[in-house]
Order: structure tokens, then sequence, then C-alpha cells
């Protein structure tokens, strides 16, 4: 497929980065370059989109060196992710260009977003292991180079990135060149798919697993998320661990699980990534619950959301994939949009701690619209898209019961993490949007539209994607991708279901109006009879679960989880430097035995040399006969 | 017997090209930082030396000159590892030629039972390999490509040496072994599965070893030749494995030199302009020069092997060489790897960022020239990660 001459897998990669770097470079055109260059990639991707709705698109070979076939393979799962990358890499430069103004680091920001996501786009397009593997490699870089743009020193935290992901990296390294190397070939589509059926596949796939879980952010993997969201703009944090992320590693998730080899039939690996899933929602939804800090409470549902994806890619059953799949794209659109307004009201009220925020919904209607519908999507409350997907996860799960016995635990622990969600959120909501408004939040107002768009698109989207679930995302994005087909879709019709909300809504309405709700009894706030003063005497949201963390067990889990217990990072340093430590000594006793020995023994036999040295005549005399005879015997025997 | 003459191949000429780059820089860097009353003379005296007699050991195929020329470069190291005349250097000096020259001497026994055995000192014609010849030549090797159990000399000779030559030494004089054990052992008629196994557990015990020691050192320059020697492991573990090892290795060469000569300036600007090499107590020097930050990132990437540098390639080939040799050999390369993102990361976040709020930068600024010289090793891996088709090509036609 040719755009303007040229094949459109080089608009894909070279636009962003070339409008960014020209931008970067004639400082005074940077807005117009950037918007061209995001812009246009948004066009090519359109048409990408559209082209690959009818089939896989014919591979195209560029070149061939040692092993790495440059090919270019794009499906109908790449088609759509591409699309999405464009989407929010257009969205999250258009916020930064007012969220960043004022940051001294700006002028590089958008560089960054472009680098991103012409790495991004790079791993879609590549119809080879080895070749995805070098823009995967792009993208830990710019991820480095991302996170140091910070509103405080981000540099531990991207230091933590770096290593964790890196580390990830070169496990995926050591696994597609065992691939490589067993079966020959690295190259989309795997025809047939591999089985795992013996040693070298899963050990080949477990490698790359781990290479996509770390980019996904699954626990143990994600420490980095929270640690960056307290120091990172909000923006970094809606386009790099929100949504695209989130797309590129599930999407590498779901290409090594279903169309490189095939997990189906491996139930020690299905478990394994079940396992994964809800460990990664229940540790993380807890640990967000009791979060003062709004940023830091959204990246723990970041790594929440992450669970639900692989639990349902992990089992196996053709509607959970798609499920999870689903859920793929309905997280990134909301969790994007709840750190886009959040980060509206932390750019209005100048703090994210939830203590001194609330009261913003008067002031900011537009902004708590969108984030309340995000949360309740993100919540899984029906009708919004995040319900749909899960209710699709569920159904999967609900099918293993042949298989796998203990499908109830899933079920209730998915179910229970969905809760959780619902309950943080609900603290959430009221400590920015509801209740008391803090004095020094009286000259808050409505963010600008820059800031107010890309929320409020995906906010439209979160409804879009759930109302028309079927009409929209599963038709057009979502079936197509998958290998199988997908039979059972339960009882649930979303439209049907919509309506019949609506209609609970318009009776709840007329009651409230009908009603006495209308004409509530106004009186001063008091307690035991004192009037009390306002501003101190808030309810905040924080203390909305407090009693949680001092829930017998749970309070010493909390305590060590906060002290960065629960850390891989921690635990990958210490042992890494254990282990230097051991390896040290062993260079320093080399040191000892193999040189010190060596040098004490050379200078013993010079002293011995030395005692011949006596100084008398008739010693150096016998020497020389005794040199002699040996010269001679020598010579007699040769 | 053959004559004192030199030969071209793809691999010499690859090498002699990196090599004057180097070379060059070397001298450009010292432009700035050489300012010696007195002996300054003596500085360009050993750097052509270093450089010419690289050169030479890559492109001639006779061993005994291969050896005069690799004495000629241990002479020109201890003179240059001695260069300031403090007692710390003269110290440094001495255990180095000590322990090279012994080597070399270990390593002519070797060659001239090679020539007893084959009546040449051709590589090319040699076909009868002796036991005993093969282990005494490795030991030359191994101490002149420092390699665990012979790399004591690199730490004390990188805190003596002036950082002009330091990276001239990581960039050339390091490489020599290397180059006789490819010329020897990883082409041409060698074969003996057992003794490259050896050598490549020991590449990988060095590498390993190495690293960790490089994770736990605070001080920049015992940093850097904990590197070197991690880093050279990498290299001879590409070539004793072979297949696509070969090249990596060769990829690796290029690699490594110009990234760890360009640390090796950066390192040595910082030192001049804050008069410190204690990692703990350095930190922030972003603030002071960011575009030494931006090259000193691109390097660091290169050895640790992040795509757009040069530094991916080589890395993915050898481990690619040591799955395909055995998947020990692999976990061992990425476990080393991942010794060399700890430590590489470690380096750079301690030295560019780290404790923002008690470190102010109260130090002159970094001179240009050394900033500059920096900056276009840097460009280069950047450059050569990119366009690295051009350059694999022609590698791949040089017998690997």
């Amino acid at each position: 497929m040719q755009i303007f001459g040229v094949d459109f897998f080089y608009w894909l990669v070279f636009l962003p980065i070339t409008g960014v770097l020209l931008g970067f470079l004639i400082n005074r055109l940077r807005s117009e370059f950037s918007f061209i260059a995001f812009v246009g990639t948004l066009f090519v991707a359109i048409n990408l989109f559209i082209r690959s709705r009818s089939g896989p698109l014919e591979p195209v070979s560029i070149a061939s060196i040692l092993g790495i076939n440059f090919t270019i393979y794009v499906d109908s799962l790449a088609g759509f992710v591409i699309l999405l990358n464009a989407i929010f890499a257009f969205l999250t430069w258009l916020y930064a260009l007012k969220a960043m103004a004022k940051n001294p680091n700006e002028k590089v920001y958008s560089l960054f977003i472009g680098l991103t996501l012409s790495a991004a786009n790079g791993v879609m397009i590549s119809g080879n292991l080895l070749f995805l593997l070098i823009f995967w490699n792009i993208l830990v870089f710019s991820l480095y180079g991302f996170l140091l743009v910070g509103k405080a020193d981000s540099s531990r935290a991207a230091l933590k990135a770096l290593v964790l992901i890196g580390v990830a990296d070169y496990l995926m390294m050591l696994g597609i060149v065992i691939l490589l190397i067993q079966f020959g070939t690295v190259d989309f589509p795997f025809e047939p798919r591999i089985l795992m059926t013996n040693p070298w596949s899963s050990t080949a796939y477990i490698c790359i697993l781990i290479g996509a879980l770390a980019k996904a952010g699954a626990i143990p993997l994600h420490t980095w998320i929270p640690e960056a969201a307290k120091v990172v703009p909000a923006s970094t944090m809606a386009f790099i661990p929100a949504s695209l992320d989130k797309l590129l590693g599930i999407y590498l998730l779901f290409r090594i699980s279903y169309y490189v080899f095939d997990i189906s039939g491996s139930t020690p690996i299905r478990m394994v990534l079940m396992i994964i899933g809800i460990v990664t929602i229940l540790a993380a939804v807890m640990m967000a619950m009791i979060q003062k800090e709004a940023m830091r409470l959204l990246s723990f549902h970041a790594v929440s959301q992450v669970g639900y994806m692989v639990l349902g890619i992990g089992t196996g059953i053709p509607v959970a994939v798609a499920g999870g799949l689903f859920h793929m794209i309905n997280n990134a659109i909301y969790k994007a949009c709840l750190f886009f307004t959040a980060g509206a009201v932390e750019h209005r009220a100048k703090t994210t701690m939830l203590d001194n925020l609330g009261g913003l919904g008067v002031k900011m209607p537009i902004t708590a619209i969108c984030f309340v519908v995000a949360s309740f999507a993100i919540s899984g409350v029906p009708p919004f898209n995040g319900f749909y997907s899960k209710w699709m996860i569920y159904q999967g799960i609900v099918q293993l019961a042949g298989d796998i016995k203990l499908w109830p635990v899933f079920l209730i622990a998915a179910m229970f993490g969905s809760v959780l969600t619902l309950a943080s959120f609900l603290k959430m909501i009221h400590s920015l949007f509801l209740g008391e408004r803090p004095v020094a939040l009286d000259k808050a107002r409505e963010a600008s539209f820059p800031m107010l768009f890309p929320g409020a698109v995906l906010a439209l989207a979160c409804i879009v994607f759930g109302v028309f679930a079927h009409a929209v995302p599963l038709k057009y994005l979502i079936l197509p991708s998958l290998p199988f087909g997908v039979s059972q879709f339960g009882f649930w019709s979303p439209g049907l279901a919509t309506i019949l909300i609506l209609v609970g809504l318009v009776i709840g309405l007329l009651v409230f109006l009908l009603g006495t709700a209308t004409k509530p009894r106004r009186a001063a706030v008091f307690t035991g009879g004192e009037n009390l003063h306002e501003e101190s005497d808030r309810i905040t949201g924080p203390n909305f679960f407090s009693s949680v963390h001092t829930l017998g067990m749970l309070e010493k889990t909390y305590q060590f989880g906060e002290a960065g217990a629960f850390d891989f990072y921690n635990y990958l340093l210490s042992t890494m430097r254990s282990l230097a430590a051991v390896f040290k000594s062993v260079l320093n006793m080399a040191l000892v035995y193999g040189y010190r020995y060596i040098g004490e023994l050379i200078r013993d036999l010079g002293r011995l040399a030395a005692r011949l040295h006596t100084g008398e005549l008739y010693v150096y005399i016998g020497w020389l006969f005794l040199g002699g005879i040996v010269i001679f015997g020598l010579l007699l025997i040769l | 017997m053959i004559g004192f003459d030199f030969f071209l191949d793809r691999f010499g000429i690859f090498l002699s090209a990196l090599f004057l780059f180097v070379g060059l820089m070397s001298f450009l860097y010292a432009l700035s930082s050489i300012r010696q009353k007195g002996h300054r003379l003596e500085y360009y005296l050993m750097l052509l030396l270093i450089v010419g007699s690289g050169i030479g050991v890559a492109l001639s195929y006779n061993l005994l000159l291969i050896f005069i020329l690799w004495e000629i470069s241990t002479f020109a190291i201890w003179r240059s590892i001695g260069y300031y005349r403090e007692e710390k250097a003269i110290n440094a000096a001495t255990l180095t030629f000590i322990i090279n020259f012994v080597a070399a001497s270990i390593m002519l026994t070797g060659l001239l039972i090679l020539y007893l055995d084959n009546g040449t000192f051709n590589f090319m014609d040699i076909r009868v390999f002796n036991k005993w010849a093969i282990i005494l030549i490795m030991v030359g090797i191994l101490a002149k490509s420092v390699n665990f159990p012979i790399h004591i000399w690199l730490v004390p000779a990188y805190n003596a040496v002036p950082s002009a030559i330091g990276g001239c030494l990581a960039g050339v004089a390091e490489n020599l072994g290397i180059i006789l054990f490819f010329r020897l052992f990883a082409s041409g008629n060698f074969h003996s599965p057992d003794f490259l196994n050896t050598v490549a557990v020991l590449a990988l015990v060095s590498s390993l070893l190495c690293g960790g020691a490089a994770l736990l050192s605070n001080n920049l320059r015992s940093l850097l030749a904990y590197s070197t020697i991690s880093q050279v492991g990498f290299i001879l573990l590409g070539f004793s494995v072979g297949g696509y090892g070969t090249i990596g290795g060769m990829l690796y060469i290029l690699a490594h030199s110009l990234a760890k000569s360009g640390l090796f300036y950066g390192v040595g600007t910082i030192e001049d302009s804050t008069g410190n090499d204690d990692l703990k107590s350095l930190c922030c020097m972003h603030q002071a020069s960011p575009v030494l930050g931006v090259s000193m990132a691109l390097l660091v990437g290169s050895i640790v092997g992040f795509f757009p540098l040069i530094g991916f390639f080589s890395k993915l080939w050898v481990v690619f060489g040591a799955v395909e040799r055995s998947l020990y050999f692999g976990i061992g390369a990425i476990v080393a790897a991942v010794f060399t993102l700890l430590y590489k990361s470690r380096f750079y976040h301690e030295l560019f960022f780290s404790k923002p709020d008690v470190c102010l930068p109260k130090h002159k600024r970094p001179s240009n020239a050394g900033v500059a010289v920096v900056f276009i090793l840097a460009l280069t891996s950047l450059l050569l990660g990119i366009f690295f088709y051009q350059p694999v090509q022609y590698l791949i036609g040089s017998g690997g």
C-alpha cells in the first residue's frame, strides 16, 4: 500500500520522528511541525486501518541480514493498534501543548512523544520477532528520556524503569534467539503455530512473555509506574503506562500466545498467566485503596487493570481472549481519560494530594463528568465499555469449568477486584469533585480547550464502546483480529440494557422532582451543639477506607508494601549486588593466591641464588666445571 | 621463511580504519588536555606507537612480525601509563610491563613451537596445532586482552594513565590479543571445540566476575577498567563460539572501542572540571553540560546494547552465537549483560543525576574540546547503529 508514492510503513516509522525532530531544531515552528507529524501519522493510520479490515496485507521484505529479516507484515490486529497509537499520541501532544507550557523541559517533550510513536508503530508493522526487538529496544531508551522530563526529580523512577524493562528485554532477546535457532524462523505469520510440547518452546515462550509483561506492567515488574506517577506530568502517565505500554505489551502477549505459539493446549502456562492476572488485579487494587495522592492512586489502577487482560488472555477460552483484547482498548481509553482529567484538576488546583482537594464539580463540570464516566467504566459499571470486556472475561472463566477446578477462585477474585476498584473510585470522585471545597480552590475554573478535549473525546468513546459494543469495537476491531471464531456471547445486550438503565434513570429523576427531595432543609453543620469551622473539619476522601489500613493482618502488609518490601526491583538489585560481592571476593582471592604467592616464590628463588654468590673464586670455578659436564652430557645424549 | 610484509583483508581494513579514528580522537582530546611542560612530545610518540602497532598487528600475517609489533605496543603502554611520573603511575607502569612482557615471552615460546611444527610463521599455512603451543599463546592473548586471571594490571593502569591515552588503551591496545585469537583460532585451520569451549567459559567467567566488581566499585576509573574487562570477555566469547558470534565479536570491537574511549574522555573531562573521581560524591553533571549528558547516555547505551546504537547488534549476535553453541553460554551471556546494564545505568545515574538537593554545580564547566570529542564518538556510534547494514555486509565477507 502506498501513500503519495511512498510505502505506508516509511510514513508510519519516519513521519513522527522526522516531524518532531524538525520542530526541535527549528524552534519557531515547533507546534506546526509536530502537528503535521501527528495528524499525518493519524491520516496514514486511518488509511491502513481501513485497508487492513479486509485481511492481512501482503508481507513486504525490505532486507535480510544474519538471521534478521526486515519484513513488514500488517494484519487486522496490528492495523487497529496502529490507529490507537496514533490517536493517543495526537491527544497526548494536544494536551501537553497546554499542560507542559511552563515546564523547563517542554522543548524535548514532543520529541519524545514522536520518538515513542515511531518506535511503537515500528513494533506493530514488523513481521519478524528480531525486527520487532529492534523497535522494542528504542522504546526502552525513549522511556528513560521521557521519564527524566519530570515535574520533580524523576531520575530515580527513570532508572528503575530502565533497569526493570531492560532486564526483561535481555530475556526477550534470549527467547527470540532460542526460537530462531530451534525452529528456524521468527517470521510472521507462523504456520503452523508452535505447540508447547517441548522444553525449548516453553523456555522461549516464557522469556518473551517476561518482556511483554514488563512492558504491560504486570506484577512484579510494575514497580516503576507508581514511583513515576508522583514525579512525572499527567500527560506522560496518560501516554506511556496508561495507554501505549498496555497496547504494546498486551499486543505482544496476544501475538506470541495465539499467533506464534499456541498456549490453549498447555494448562500449566495458562495457569501461570491466570495467577499472574489475579495477583496483579488484587494486589494493585489493594494498594490503590489506601493512596492519598491522586496520580499514585490512578497508577495502581493502571497496574491492576493489566491483570484482567492477562487473565482473559490466559484462559485460552475464545470469548475471554477476545474480552482481554477488548479490555486492552477500553483500559487505554478510560485510563488515559482519567489521567488527563486528573491532570487538568492538578493544573488548576496546583496539588494532587486528595486531602487538599474537593468540591471542584461545580467549578469544573465538564472535567468532572468525563472523570465520572471514565471511573464508572474502569469499575465495570454498565453500560460503559469496561463492563462489557469484563463481562466477556467472566464468561470465559465460567467456561473453564470442565477444564480447571479452580475456576471459581479466578471468577471471585476478578469480581472482587472490580468491586474494590469501584470503592476506590468513589473515594476519588468524592475527594476531587464532591464534598466541601477548600478555600484555596475558590478561584479554580474549568480547564482550557486543549486540556479538555482529549478527556472529552475519550469519555465519549467510553460510552460508545460500551453501548454499541457489538456494532463498533467488536465488529471492526476485535473479532477480525482473532485467529479463532468466538461463538457464545451470553444474554447481555448492551443496547437493550442501556435503554433500561436510561428508563430507570428517568423514573428516578421524576421521583426526585415530584417528591420532597428538591426542598431539603438546610442547617449549619454542628457537632455536640457547636458549629464547626468548615475548613478544618472537611470530610476528605482519604478517610473513606482508612479502617482497611488498620485491619489486623493487612496493617503490617501495607506498611511493608509502602516501604518497598514487594518491590521486585529491590530484590533484583540486592541479588545482583550480593552476587557481585561474591565475585569481587573471588577476584581478590585470585589476586592473593595467584600473584602474591608467585611473587614470593620468585623472591625466595632469588634469595637462594643470592646465597650461592659467596664471592669465593673456587666456588665459581666449581660451577663452571659442573655446567661444562652437564652440557657435555647433553651433547652425548642427543 | 617469509618476509616482514603485510596483507590486506576486510577485517584488517576495518580495524585499521577504527584504530585510526580512535587515535585521531585521542589526538584531538590531547590538544586540550595534555599540557605538561617538558615531556609533552612523549605523549604523541606513544600515541603513534600504540596506533601504529595496532594497525600493524591487524594487517600482518607473519606471527613473528605480530610478536614484534606486540612488544612495541607493550613498550608504548608502559611509557604512557607512567606518563605523569608519580609514584602511583610508575608502580602501575612497572606492573603492566612485567605482566605483559612475561606473558609475551611465554607466548613467544608457543609461537616458536608452532614454527618448529609447521616450518612457517604464516598463520594461514599453520596446520599442526600443538596442544602446549596454543595454551602458551593463550597466556599472551589473555594478558594483552585483559582477561581473568591475568587482568590485574588494568585497574592500576587505568587509574594512572592520562585520559587522552586511556581512550587509546581501551580502543586499540587491548584489541591486539583478540586480533591474534581471531587470526589463529577463530578463522582458518584450527578446529578444537574443547579448547574453544574452555576459552568461552573463561571469557564468560571473566565477564561475570568483573561485571560484579564494576557494580561495586565507586571509583570512576576502576569502574571503567572492570567494565572493559567484562566487555572484552563478551568479544572473546563471540569469537570462541564462532558462527554468528564471530560477526558479533567484530562488531563488538567496533562498538566497544568507540564507546569505551568516549566514556574515558568523558570521565577525563569530568575529572578535569571537578577534580573528583569518586562516584559517590559526583552528581548533577547534566546541569553543567547537557551535551555531555546526552553523549554519555548514547555511549552507555551502546555498551549496554540498546538499539539505535551499534552495541545492540554486537550483543545480539554474540548472544546468538552463544546460544547456538550451548544454552548455558547464552544464559551466562544474558546474566553478564544484566550486570552491564546495572553497573552502567548506576554509573550514569550517579554521575549525571542523583542527590539534586545537596549537590549544586560549583565546579567549572567541562572543557568544550573534551565534550566535542565525546559528542563525535557518540554520534558515530549512533550513526553506525542506524546505518548498520553496510558495515555488517562488509564484515560478512571477511571470513567470519
